[in-house]
């Protein structure tokens, strides 16, 4: 008995004091391997008399018990020690900033243009495109615009030398030829690059539009002050944003008006974005005018329809505080890559 | 337009304050832009009257002036103007007063005299440009009275935006129409009432061209005083509006313009011989207008001429031989109205930009004429005396308006609102179209000064306007009663942009438009040119996009940007015998490291792979990257021996390589540029999918090294290896490229690794085995590659 308790004590100690896998080993093999000190207590059983057997192989297989257990103990804890120098070890720095390429960005009008593009689509308005060298045809005298009428002079318009065409002036001729392609009921926007022959801090000789037209039976300028409230608001995510209509002239539309919205900087106080004015000009609009339904081959007594044209840069201008439109255009990846 | 405040009040004055008036009209149309000031600010500046001038005892320039300021007060003020006179009224700033540019006017000593306060002239007053001597002020002029009291007090000026369709509104008159519709106010007309004749004299006149000169009418005006001048309130008015004083006779002319908006024309008399004629210019005719200079004329322009010359070009400008000088006594003072056909257009041809012409084009009242003359001839009796002859008119028969019908469901249905009938009568009415009312019914004449009202959807618009637009509700439109069609066999163009902007490349947007000589530099042809260019930068349509990205590309190198990536979509323009093709493509640009600078990969310069790496990721968001070939060739802006077409399916559908070198240094590029450029149409069009089962079979891999001659494409290593391994062989990639020890010079090492699979059975190695013989013996005998150990 005496003998036992001592020899686990011994055991107790060394496996204690084993500080590696491998010195931990060696201490089992003492004990516990084929010429182990308990495995040689429990060959040693045969000889015993029968009488003593039981209780001394009872005391053996104990003691081989509890020095097993200790050492799977100890193993145990060596193990999570290693594991745990090992992660150590492995230690990256997570702050040192990742390898490859750092990703570009999208010019702010395209990201506009996409904008623009997914709200009406919630509306079911497909898109439309058209070309930008365009005809007169389609640029100005399907829209009603007169020959030689002062408002035909005011467009600015860019010609091509050795052609009779131009650069489209807006994108109104989308409307056209996506009338006199799909006719009537439609409902569809037209964005695109547009040209006119004008160049200072409001103005570039290039810049973008989107068209919206829809023609429908019973269409009214209610309908388009809904759809169009409707788009502002969300556009500049803006539920309390107030449109103001004005009238004004665009040959293709009658009536024909021009959309405020109260001024997004200032609250409609007055500030100089707006002028002190309190609105802030973005669209203009209209029913679309008969003699335009006409020429697309849509009778105008039986269908209605209104228009609206809206400059993406203007948009740029508001949304994102461009104040110079030529920023646009001069692609410093300075002013672009704050778009990202 | 500029106009001022108190002249649109002397017509109509509703109980309204400027800013009131202002949103009014721009609520009705006529939009007003901005609101200024009618005057500078003048404090402290009093009228005085010079008593007595001595020459200074000092300066032989300057003189010693006692001028008197009311109550009993005299000041002392040395003055250099040479106008200078006892008895003149003037303009005196006291000290401490400021003049508009903010200078504070002092008691000084100018060269040893005291001088207690300023004389000043219409510059220094910011009352015009003439700074030649002092501003002479009437004698009317009340001393001691503050000079803004003598200018008519405070004064705003509105600033009005007129669209081409109301022409009507290019004037205090027509401004003020509008506002006695809104505010429902009676229009009050300054004296229009015939002037007596004090004279017989008359000059006939004949209208060769009546359509496009309807109305012809005109005057004889004889023994205006050389003397006259043009009366303080009257240049106000015309500075307010931005035109400048130049001679009594022109500046009444003017004023009747601005007032009734009705151009006139006056001219010496005695440059005329025999009477007035109205036709259209003969070919090659030509005449020196106001403007000095000479200008051609072509038969689609209307003249005025008299039996020997031509005078003037009809509504647009006259000539300056039969124009008044300083000192006419005797004139022939024209009013008329030109058809806007007969005008438009006819400036810009000549290269003018006058108001007349402005007016004529948009449409002036053709019932005017006469009450123009009636006005213009008060005027200038008022101001330079002389006498009247009768007022001699030739007219076409005036057109009849056709009434025209506004039903009220039109109302309704156009405007989304109910305006109650009594409302819709008074705004007709109060617009001057007569309306006769039939239930829900009006018959309407439009009246003879607009030229917009052609239909019933012009009348909606009126009655709208005058309402108020802003009247109208918010409906909100139902959306569409069908989803939007998606085509999934048209890639979005979305897809491509993000694959670019996820490989580091930033978007940009250049004009379409560019530089013809850099174009032929960079295509081999100048592209279409601009009948009108902004400028020589800009003066052809592009053919490719690289113009653009390049010119980009040296903007942000001289911006100290050292790295640049860039991309754009957008159209090219190309001709095609007798068309013009407008193709939409994308196109990119990269130079510089091909990483950000950082830690964790070598530095170095992007080169062709890296580009050809970002062209397939494009290839592949369609799904076309094994059916593209890259084949080597030339262009005129690539490096003859790093340029690639990209072919697919026998159609060229883009390019990509490095910039030329000499192309690079003309433009100082001081690096190698690879670009590329593709067809969006092909990259966009994309195949449903039909997906196969996977195989449950464990496939192999085998590596293979081959050396070959240098001028081995890779392309036709991997074409070959596919097809000598089909049908087992599913995938060859090149996973490594030697040259160097151990290999001869002019050869290369190609590695490659390919995986064999069989979908119906587990792949053995024997037969793949067979397989790799077949692709080894097939690249020695058609590549005549050897293969390494």
């Amino acid at each position: 008995m005496q003998k036992f308790d001592q020899l686990i004590q011994e055991a107790q100690a060394r496996i204690a004091a084993s500080g590696s896998l491998v010195a931990l080993d060696e201490v089992r093999v003492h004990y516990l391997g084929k010429k182990g000190v308990l495995t040689e207590q429990l060959k040693a059983l045969g000889a015993l008399p029968a009488s003593e057997r039981p209780a001394a192989g009872q005391q053996t297989n104990q003691a081989k018990h509890a020095v097993t257990a200790m050492l799977d103990a100890r193993r145990r804890e060596l193990e999570a020690q290693t594991l745990s120098a090992q992660l150590t070890a492995a230690t990256v720095d997570v702050t040192l900033p990742g390898r490859g390429q750092e990703p570009g960005g999208l010019h702010p009008v395209t990201q506009i243009l996409e904008r623009v593009q997914a709200l009406f689509a919630s509306l079911g308005f497909g898109v439309e495109e058209g070309p930008e060298i365009e005809d007169e045809f389609h640029n100005f005298d399907a829209l009603n615009f007169k020959p030689g009428h002062p408002a035909r002079a005011e467009m600015d318009t860019f010609y091509l030398k050795d052609w009779p065409l131009l650069l489209r002036t807006h994108t109104s001729p989308v409307q056209v030829r996506a009338l006199l392609k799909h006719g009537a009921p439609l409902r569809i926007i037209a964005p695109g690059r547009t040209f006119r022959h004008d160049y200072d801090v409001t103005h570039t000789p290039m810049f973008h539009q989107v068209e919206g037209l829809l023609v429908d039976k019973e269409v009214s300028m209610a309908h388009l002050r809904g759809v169009l409230t409707d788009f502002l608001q969300r556009f500049f995510e803006r539920d309390d944003l107030r449109l103001r209509f004005r009238p004004s002239y665009f040959p293709f539309v009658e009536p024909g008006a021009e959309v405020d919205i109260n001024c997004i900087f200032c609250d409609g106080a007055g500030c100089r974005v707006c002028k002190h004015s309190g609105w802030l000009e973005v669209l203009g609009c209209g029913l679309v005018h008969p003699n335009v339904l006409d020429a697309c081959r849509v009778d105008p007594r039986r269908y209605s329809g209104w228009a609206f044209g809206v400059g993406i840069e203007r948009l740029g201008m508001l949304r994102y505080g461009i104040s110079d439109i030529r920023m646009n255009f001069e692609n410093d990846l300075r002013f672009l890559r704050q778009f990202r | 337009m500029r106009i001022s405040e108190q002249w649109l009040r002397e017509f109509v004055d509703p109980p309204a304050s400027t800013r009131d008036l202002a949103e009014r009209l721009t609520s009705a149309g006529i939009e007003v832009t901005a609101i200024s000031e009618g005057l500078p600010a003048l404090d402290h500046v009093l009228v005085g009257e010079v008593r007595n001038v001595e020459p200074h005892p000092q300066a032989d320039r300057l003189r010693v002036c006692t001028v008197f300021v009311g109550k009993g007060k005299s000041l002392q003020i040395v003055c250099g103007a040479a106008n200078v006179n006892t008895g003149m009224r003037v303009a005196v700033i006291l000290p401490g007063g400021h003049l508009p540019d903010g200078s504070e006017i002092h008691t000084t000593q100018l060269r040893g005299v005291k001088s207690q306060g300023m004389l000043c002239s219409a510059r220094e007053l910011g009352l015009g440009d003439d700074d030649a001597g002092l501003l002479a002020l009437p004698a009317e002029a009340k001393v001691g009275h503050l000079l803004i009291r003598e200018l008519g007090g405070a004064d705003k000026v509105l600033e009005i935006e007129i669209t081409p369709n109301r022409g009507d509104c290019l004037s205090a008159l027509g401004v003020a129409r509008e506002l006695a519709a809104l505010y429902g106010q009676k229009l009050r007309l300054p004296d229009c009432s015939p002037v007596k004749p004090g004279i017989k004299d008359r000059l006939t006149a004949r209208i060769e061209a009546l359509a496009a000169c309807p109305v012809f009418a005109g005057r004889i005006i004889r023994g205006l005083r050389a003397d006259a001048v043009t009366p303080m309130w009257l240049r106000e008015r015309l500075r307010r509006a931005g035109l400048r004083s130049l001679h009594p006779v022109v500046d009444v002319t003017q004023y009747v313009m601005l007032e009734l908006g009705q151009p006139l024309h006056a001219y010496d008399l005695k440059r005329l011989s025999g009477g007035i004629q109205v036709r259209m210019a003969r070919s090659g005719e030509s005449l020196k207008l106001l403007d000095g200079n000479k200008h051609t004329l072509e038969p689609d322009i209307l003249v005025i001429a008299d039996h020997k010359h031509v005078l003037g070009v009809a509504g647009i400008m006259g000539g300056s031989d039969s124009s008044v000088q300083p000192g006419t006594a005797d004139i022939y003072l024209e009013a008329a109205f030109f058809s806007p056909d007969a005008i438009s257009g006819r400036q810009r041809k000549l290269g003018l930009q006058t108001e007349a012409a402005y007016r004529f084009e948009r449409g002036v009242d053709p019932t005017g004429q006469t009450r123009a003359l009636e006005r213009a001839t008060r005027l200038l009796q008022e101001i330079a005396g002389g006498q009247a002859g009768p007022i001699t008119k030739v007219a076409a028969t005036p057109r009849v308006r056709a009434r025209l019908r506004l039903r009220q469901a039109k109302l309704v249905q156009s405007l989304g609102m109910l305006i109650p009938g009594k409302a819709v009568s008074g705004i007709l009415a109060g617009l001057g179209f007569m309306p006769s009312r039939h239930g829900h019914n009006w018959q309407v004449s439009a009246p003879a000064h607009r030229f917009d009202i052609e239909r019933e959807e012009d009348l909606v618009e009126e009655v709208g306007r005058i309402f108020g637009y802003d009247k109208i509700p918010a409906i909100p439109y139902p959306a569409g009663q069908r989803m939007l069609p998606l085509p999934e066999e048209r890639l979005p163009v979305s897809r491509l942009r993000d694959t670019l902007v996820a490989r580091g490349y930033q978007e940009v947007i250049t004009y379409s438009f560019v530089d013809a000589q850099l174009q032929v530099r960079l295509t081999g042809s100048p592209g279409i040119a601009l009948a009108n260019p902004i400028s020589a930068e800009m003066n052809a349509m592009r053919q490719s996009l690289w113009p653009g990205l390049i010119q980009t590309l040296r903007y942000n190198l001289n911006r100290q940007q050292q790295r640049v990536r860039i991309f754009e979509c957008g159209m090219r323009f190309i001709q095609q015998h007798t068309e013009i093709k407008q193709e939409n493509v994308i196109a990119g640009l990269i130079f510089g490291l091909q990483d950000p600078l950082q830690w964790g990969l070598p530095q170095r310069n992007n080169d062709f792979a890296d580009l050809r790496g970002d062209v397939e990721a494009l290839l592949g968001a369609g799904g076309h990257t094994k059916r593209v070939d890259a084949v080597a060739d030339t262009h005129p802006a690539l490096h003859p021996s790093q340029a690639a077409k990209l072919m697919l399916g026998g159609m060229n559908i883009g390019w990509l390589g490095a910039l030329h070198p000499a192309v690079a240094r003309e433009l100082d590029l001081n690096g190698p540029v690879f670009m590329f450029e593709l067809s969006l149409e092909p990259l966009r069009q994309k195949r449903i999918t039909e997906a196969a089962p996977i195989t449950a079979f464990p496939a192999l891999s085998r590596d293979l090294a081959l050396v070959v001659e240098e001028t081995i494409p890779a392309g036709r290593i991997l074409d070959l290896t596919r097809e000598a391994g089909h049908p087992l062989v599913s995938e060859v990639r090149i996973f490594d490229i030697y040259r160097g020890k151990g290999i001869d010079s002019g050869r290369k090492s190609v590695a490659l690794s390919l995986i064999l699979q069989d979908s119906s059975r587990t792949l053995t190695d024997e037969a793949a085995d067979a397989t790799m013989r077949k692709v080894v013996q097939r690249l020695q005998d058609e590549l005549g590659a050897t293969i390494r150990d």
